[in-house]
């Protein structure tokens, strides 16, 4: 008789390799053969994950459709057997696992519409955080701006797409036919965040993106102006930072700010 | 550890994201909730946000789906602080998970495994309840699962051994009825022995759900109505166990919230034909 230890631990390459060696553990019941009632564990385990994928990456699999969904999600639960307690992170490994296998990486969109749906996701349940007010930024006075440091909503990630993702992403949400794949001629900065209870996401200029990743690592205000001056030339250099800083007020996307000493 | 057994909350349903709007909106016939623990151990947002609301007008209970209680691999202490932050949150009315084992060696195969029913067996997972309980601090309430297989190595029944582990880890226990019948069907024993086998004053919930029949055996899918066949094991459940605070559990196929409180009126409906409107009453 095998310990319980040993027994659970048969049951699971069972599950997992295919090995068969519990089914001397098991009996036959008076309607079927133990192979078979086994292989309800067998073929539960498969569905279930490709579920949770199917769940977790809806335009992916509707990109993809039902059958190219299906031998992804084998290979992808093959490759990455569930480590977490939640089924929620079993799917978190796919924009990798995309990029890093030869077929799939062929098709570099793919791997770009799985990060945006796992970012969206992610920003989902991720923490709260108030938004900054912008009555409360106009608290400061004038001439402290320059110091001003600020802080992102913390559900916020910052993405760079090197193909059309976002916008297949978008068509298929829409539940209409997505534009052909194409890759950019420059980079595309995405920036992912929740308002609310919504997660959304914004396509985000080259200076933008620039201010937005120099902001989020605590360049002060008067630095970011700078900043965009060299990227894009003086004229409106002020006005165009403090542009973008109202925009981000508004959709949400910080939580609040510092003056720097 | 408090010893009074938890109350009878009356007739619950699972709570679904699918429902939260109907929820909060039209107040629906239902006395309480039950949540899925893991789908509530999030930073934040919506999920989070909706069970504060959901908490603030309805008695709740949390349901867990991967303590892995049997497992011979060791308890995960994040999962069980994660589980115990949670509860201080949601104050729950008790916390369930299932009498099974999840996987080992850190992997989680997301589904209620069963368990050879030896004494070997019955010391581990006695011994898990009571490391459980005293981390929680507070009694745990563990519910039998639908299986597929049974081991030659077995050495007692189910019932009987749902009944030791609760008698000797001193737990509550959430009794399945779909699960009874499921297993019943599966390894030809009597869903009536099984339940006359239960001591009465452990039960503190009751799940009826519905199933997918394979002909050689039934599968628990959670994603049907309720059958005429567990109505009928419900029937006989209420008439021994009492009032006992029932839910319907539905986890994919999830129709509008009506149609499921519909099948919650009609356990409500047999438990008072059963027990008696004035006793069921009286339970509230």
């Amino acid at each position: 008789m095998s310990s319980l230890k040993d027994l659970q631990e048969s049951f699971q390459r069972g599950i997992l390799a295919g090995d068969d060696t519990i089914l001397a553990e098991i009996r036959d019941s008076a309607k079927e053969e133990r192979k078979a009632l086994f292989g309800v564990y067998r073929q539960a385990y498969v569905a279930r994950l490709a579920e949770v994928l199917a769940d977790d990456y809806e335009q992916l699999h509707a990109y993809l459709g039902d059958a190219g969904f299906a031998k992804f999600a084998k290979s992808y639960i093959a490759a990455h057997p569930s480590d977490r307690k939640s089924a929620r992170d079993f799917g978190r490994h796919v924009p990798e696992f995309l990029k890093a296998d030869a077929g799939f990486a062929k098709h570099p969109e793919l791997a770009e519409i799985a990060s945006l749906e796992k970012a969206l996701a992610d920003a989902f349940d991720g923490p709260d955080a108030e938004p900054l007010k912008l009555a409360k930024l106009a608290e400061i006075a004038p001439e402290l701006w320059a110091k001003l440091i600020f802080t992102p909503n913390p559900t916020a990630i910052r993405l760079t797409f090197t193909t059309n993702a976002a916008e297949i992403w978008s068509a298929l949400r829409e539940d209409t036919a997505p534009p052909s794949t194409r890759l950019l001629p420059e980079p595309q900065a995405i920036l992912v965040w929740r308002h609310d209870v919504t997660s959304r996401f914004r396509l985000l200029g080259a200076e933008e993106a620039m201010m937005w990743d120099e902001a989020v690592a605590g360049t002060r205000f008067g630095v970011l102006c700078e900043m965009v001056a060299i990227f894009s030339g003086e004229e409106g250099a002020d006005f165009r930072a403090a542009t973008y800083l109202k925009d981000w007020v508004d959709m949400g996307s910080l939580a609040d700010f510092r003056l720097a000493p | 550890m408090s010893a009074a057994k938890p109350p009878f909350l009356g007739f619950g349903l699972g709570l679904r994201p699918q429902h939260y709007a109907e929820i909060l909106n039209g107040s629906p016939e239902v006395d309480w909730f039950e949540v899925i623990s893991e789908n509530y151990m999030v930073e934040g947002g919506q999920p989070l946000r909706m069970l504060d609301r959901i908490c603030e007008r309805y008695p709740v209970v949390m349901h867990g789906v991967s303590l892995s209680i049997a497992s011979t691999s060791p308890l995960d202490l994040d999962y069980l602080t994660r589980l115990k932050a949670l509860a201080a949150r949601v104050n729950p009315k008790w916390i369930s998970d299932h009498l099974c084992w999840t996987g080992v060696h850190g992997v989680n195969l997301h589904d209620l495994l069963p368990i050879p029913y030896t004494r070997e067996a019955l010391d581990h997972v006695v011994d898990r309840v009571s490391q459980v309980q005293d981390f929680l601090g507070r009694r745990l309430t563990l519910e039998n699962v639908s299986s597929y297989v049974t081991f030659g190595q077995s050495e007692m029944t189910e019932w009987e051994f749902v009944s030791e582990v609760a008698n000797r880890a001193d737990c509550w226990l959430l009794f399945d009825v779909n699960n009874v019948y499921v297993s019943a069907y599966n390894h030809g024993f009597s869903a009536h022995d099984f339940l006359n086998g239960v001591p009465r004053d452990r039960v503190v919930q009751f799940h009826v759900a519905g199933h997918s029949h394979e002909e050689s055996h039934i599968v628990d899918t959670h994603d049907h109505p309720v059958c005429d066949e567990v109505w009928d094991v419900y029937r006989a459940a209420v008439a021994h166990f009492g009032p006992v605070s029932t839910m319907i559990e539905r986890d994919d196929n999830i129709p509008p919230l009506a149609e499921l409180v519909d099948e919650l009126d009609h356990a409500r409906s047999i438990a008072r034909e059963v027990l008696g409107a004035p006793r069921l009453a009286a339970a509230e």
